[in-house]
């Protein structure tokens, strides 16, 4: 019987594979961020090229935390038109300029929902299916993964940010801590106490042999 | 395999269950949310309407002059009292509004202005749209659609894009007037530089090919084996491996029984270069197979052995103090290991040069010839493989891999994974749920098929490549080659190189692009490396470029360098130069160079570029033509001076010749008529003759193949074909 790790590398493999803008930044890739950078400051109107760059990843990410589309577009929208009116004074500090997009997101999204849970179920993660080839038990493994996930969306709003940036959106601490405001310890923190909540949480869970 | 390995994480993820969950957040993807595209291009607009705005709100240059950062208080003061005046002033007119108006753009005065834009230009004051409108000239003759918003008129080229390499003068005449009749009281002229022409689209990249299609088959079992100890033999044909239990075994590519080399105890099996020996570590002494003699000779070091390579020939071994070789008078020291600190040899270059080694947590690599170490990137760095000639190197740091000379310059960075380098320089990265492949330079990275494929190893020829799945040693069928740069492209680098140097008024430098003959025709053939005086040369850019030749490589470029007088791009004239590679090198070099005559430009249309294809030729041209004119202006003769039959048809700046049927390697002359106008009806201002080589549909990402020959000089070359 393959295990859990198997069933989960088969599934990103098949059908959750990362998109090639999640892979680790270039140096000339982050060169050419820099010129782009560099070039909106100057002129507003070539802040489209960095809109197209990282709309993408800002779009979903704002929809992972708010799982509302029309509230996903509104956060979006105000993270992408706070971006361009900051562009001026924005300082490049070697961090990816997407740091700076997910800052903002975070903050607009806590301003947002300051007292609000998100409502939505996690039905959405019924599309954790399985392209592959079928095996016996693929449905039992993807219920796992997807109550794992289901686990997250219940954690203390600052553990599931950090959860969520590295794990999903593939961040460096370093990078997440200046999102988040805190220092790269504290970002560790969440995140052992985000993980250790799921494994006491989630005593069904058990690796599978 | 059922954790999660993070530098970042190992010290807060220090529970195997902490780690699998890592895993399953990490390797699983949440799926990708519903999204309007409506809205996200609706969002895009809103953000450049935005940009427009702030453009238009920031400060002018006018009013940043009175800004008080700038000025000492007194300055400030003197500034307010001006405008104090300037109001009272402005106040007694009868005009009202403004008294003088402003035209600015975003791309006045640059030199690299993309194609996809309007020409924007905005006013300081609300404008009379119907008479603004009438009044823009510009220059090359373009058919233009307007639009405002707010106060910018935003200029849009009927056909779409603007040309490429071509200087615009866009100039608001004095029959401009704003909304409240106020009348431009002198043309004003905003001028900018486009940038070249997209190359053509690259092929796209390799669907990732079905496992089934790389022919995978499973030749062994490793018998818990983990380490990977896979050598190919020099022919390509059978694999050595050690198994779990030590045993050296080896296996036919083609499948059936592993025999048994050594039953036991082996380690570290290690091919010589010529193909003719194994040598191995065996109860800590090194063994050295002979295959043709089926022999095995031993060499009995004074301290154990860790590792073999071959320097060459010669057998060269790591143990834990030092690098060691064979010699006539037994084992003798190449370079020692520091003595401080865990060291643990990793790896010796497949020339036997140097090895990678680990201290501690740093990565270093020693040269054997000076015994000089150098750190390789920072501690936590992890070897990852050679390339094939061993001058440089792989290693992996926390998120990606990089190739990095033997001196530790990073040369280039990729993907992580496990990586091979091949004979041919394509660069396998296999991990748990993939295989890819990419150039070391990290260009043309492709997914090849999806699955576990654990340390792949290329064999010698590049014909396939083994790799450790589920336990197993598998092999696969070499997929294509991700797509090498053509003669075309390295020689344009060259050509770029060369004309930035004589841009840049650095003789010396462009100097070292030529080779002899070709610095002989810069000396006595009436061309100048270095042009000077006015109008002065300001930017070039290749109007065409072929190869026209492979034993050497040869290719031949049109280059059209501009001069300028003022802001106004006034001349230009073209170089043929012909690169040929250099036997030794392998790099370009100028052999031979001819210049043309001068010709005046903003006199008619100019052609910008051709590009050529066996049934068709692309003629674009700098402006809007006249249809009209164009069928019996554009023509192409054959070598025998004879029209060719052709139908031409004209859209979007460009004629196209279609219908037609070029013969390889055959001499064409197109010829571009006086006859030709553009729609302000301004005729081609000189005959223009470009020679044509029918184009081989065997080379490579040729896509352009055409010479110009500036006119109206015909080429000898052409009559004579």
């Amino acid at each position: 019987m393959p295990s859990l790790w198997q069933l989960v590398t088969t599934f990103k493999g098949r059908s959750f594979e990362p998109a090639q803008a999640e892979r680790p930044v270039s140096d000339s890739s982050r060169d050419e961020e820099r010129e782009l950078v560099e070039r909106a400051k100057r002129d507003p109107h070539q802040f489209a090229a960095l809109y197209d760059r990282h709309f993408q990843q800002i779009y979903r990410f704002v929809y992972s935390r708010v799982r509302e589309q029309t509230a996903a577009e509104d956060v979006t929208s105000e993270v992408f038109m706070k971006a361009l009116k900051a562009m001026p004074r924005y300082q490049d500090t070697g961090r990816p300029f997407a740091a700076w997009l997910y800052q903002i997101a975070v903050n607009a999204i806590a301003d947002r929902y300051r007292t609000l849970r998100p409502a939505q179920p996690l039905d959405d993660f019924h599309d954790l299916s399985v392209a592959g080839p079928a095996l016996e038990d693929v449905a039992a493994r993807r219920d796992e993964v997807r109550r794992i996930w289901a686990l997250v969306e219940a954690l203390p709003h600052q553990q599931r940010t950090a959860l969520v940036l590295k794990f999903q959106e593939d961040m460096k601490i370093e990078d997440i801590a200046v999102v988040m405001g805190k220092s790269a310890g504290a970002v560790k923190l969440l995140i052992h106490r985000g993980v250790t909540r799921l494994r006491d949480e989630a005593d069904t869970l058990r690796p599978v042999e | 395999m059922n954790s999660y390995h993070d530098p970042e994480l190992e010290d807060v993820l220090q529970d195997d269950e902490l780690r699998r969950l890592a895993a399953v957040l990490s390797t699983t993807r949440l799926p990708e949310p519903p999204l309007d595209d409506a809205f996200r291009t609706g969002l895009r607009r809103q953000l450049m309407h935005e940009a427009w705005a702030m453009t238009e709100g920031r400060p002018s240059w006018w009013s940043r002059l009175f800004a008080p950062p700038g000025l000492a208080w007194a300055g400030a003061v003197a500034g307010v009292l001006l405008i104090a005046a300037v109001a009272v002033w402005s106040a007694t007119q009868q005009t009202g509004g403004f008294n003088t108006i402003f035209v600015a753009s975003p791309i006045d005065g640059n030199r690299n202005v993309a194609l996809q834009q309007p020409i924007l230009v905005s006013f300081n004051q609300p404008m009379d749209h119907q008479a603004t409108e009438q009044a823009v000239q510009i220059t090359p003759a373009t058919t233009v659609a307007y639009s405002w918003d707010a106060n910018t008129l935003a200029v849009t080229p009927v056909g779409g894009n603007l040309a490429p390499n071509t200087q615009y003068q866009v100039t608001i005449g004095p029959g401009a007037k704003t909304a409240s009749g106020k009348q431009l009281a002198a043309p004003q002229t905003i001028t900018f530089v486009t940038q070249a022409a997209p190359s053509p689209t690259p092929a796209p990249s390799p669907r990732p090919t079905p496992s089934s299609a790389l022919g995978e088959k499973e030749l062994a079992t490793l018998g818990g084996a983990t380490a990977p100890t896979v050598q190919w033999s020099s022919d390509s044909s059978s694999i050595y491996f050690v198994d779990g239990k030590g045993a050296l075994d080896v296996v036919s590519v083609k499948g059936g029984a592993v025999t048994a080399i050594a039953a036991d105890g082996a380690s570290s099996p290690s091919v010589a270069p010529a193909g003719d020996r194994l040598a191995y570590i065996r109860a800590g002494k090194i063994e050295v197979l002979t295959f043709a003699s089926g022999k095995t000779v031993e060499i009995t070091p004074s301290t154990p052995p860790v590792l073999v390579g071959w320097a060459k020939s010669t057998v060269v071994w790591a143990a834990s103090n030092a690098i060691y070789t064979d010699s006539d008078g037994g084992p003798a020291k190449l370079a020692a290991l520091p003595a401080t600190g865990a060291v643990t040899v990793l790896s010796i270059s497949p020339d036997g040069g140097h090895a990678a080694y680990r201290q501690d947590q740093n990565l270093l690599v020693l040269d054997l010839a000076t015994g000089m170490s150098l750190q390789l990137g920072q501690a936590g760095a992890k070897f990852a493989g050679w390339s094939p000639d061993g001058t440089l190197l792989l290693y992996s740091t926390a998120d990606h891999i990089v190739v990095a000379d033997t001196l530790g310059v990073t040369q280039s960075t990729l993907p992580a994974g496990d990586a091979s380098w091949s004979s041919q320089d394509a660069i396998l990265l296999g991990s748990d749920t993939d295989i890819e492949q990419v150039r070391p330079d990290g260009t043309n990275l492709s997914k090849l098929s999806s699955g576990t494929y654990h340390s792949p190893v290329w064999a010698p020829d590049g014909s396939s490549f083994a790799f450790i799945r589920g336990g197993g040693l598998w092999v696969a069928v070499a997929p294509a080659l991700p797509p090498q740069p053509t003669a075309v492209d390295e020689a344009t680098t060259v050509v770029k190189a060369f004309m930035e140097a004589r841009l840049k008024g650095v003789g010396d430098q462009a100097g070292t692009f030529l080779d002899d003959t070709g610095k002989k025709d810069y000396a006595t053939g009436g061309l100048s490396l270095l042009i000077t005086g006015d109008p002065r040369f300001t930017r070039y850019y290749v109007v065409t470029a072929e190869q026209v030749a492979t034993q050497p490589d040869t290719v031949r470029f049109v280059v059209r360098l501009v001069l300028t007088r003022g802001k106004i791009d006034v001349a230009a004239y073209e170089e043929t130069l012909v690169l040929v590679r250099d036997a030794t090198s392998k790099h370009f070099l100028v052999d031979h160079a001819t210049g043309g005559p001068q010709r005046d430009l903003g006199k008619g249309a100019a052609v910008v570029s051709v590009d050529v294809a066996a049934d068709t030729i692309k003629v674009t041209f700098d402006s809007d033509l006249d249809p009209a004119t164009v069928k019996d202006g554009v023509v192409l003769l054959d070598s025998k001076g004879r029209q060719v039959d052709t139908t031409a048809s004209y859209a979007n700046r460009t004629v196209t010749l279609s219908g037609l049927d070029l013969k390889e390697g055959s001499q064409y002359k197109l010829v571009v008529l006086t006859t030709v106008r553009d729609v302000l009806g301004h005729n081609v201002a000189a005959e223009y003759d470009l020679d044509v080589v029918g184009p081989s549909p065997k080379k490579h990402g040729n896509h352009r193949v055409v010479v110009v020959s500036p006119s109206p000089t015909a080429s000898p070359s052409a009559a004579a074909g």
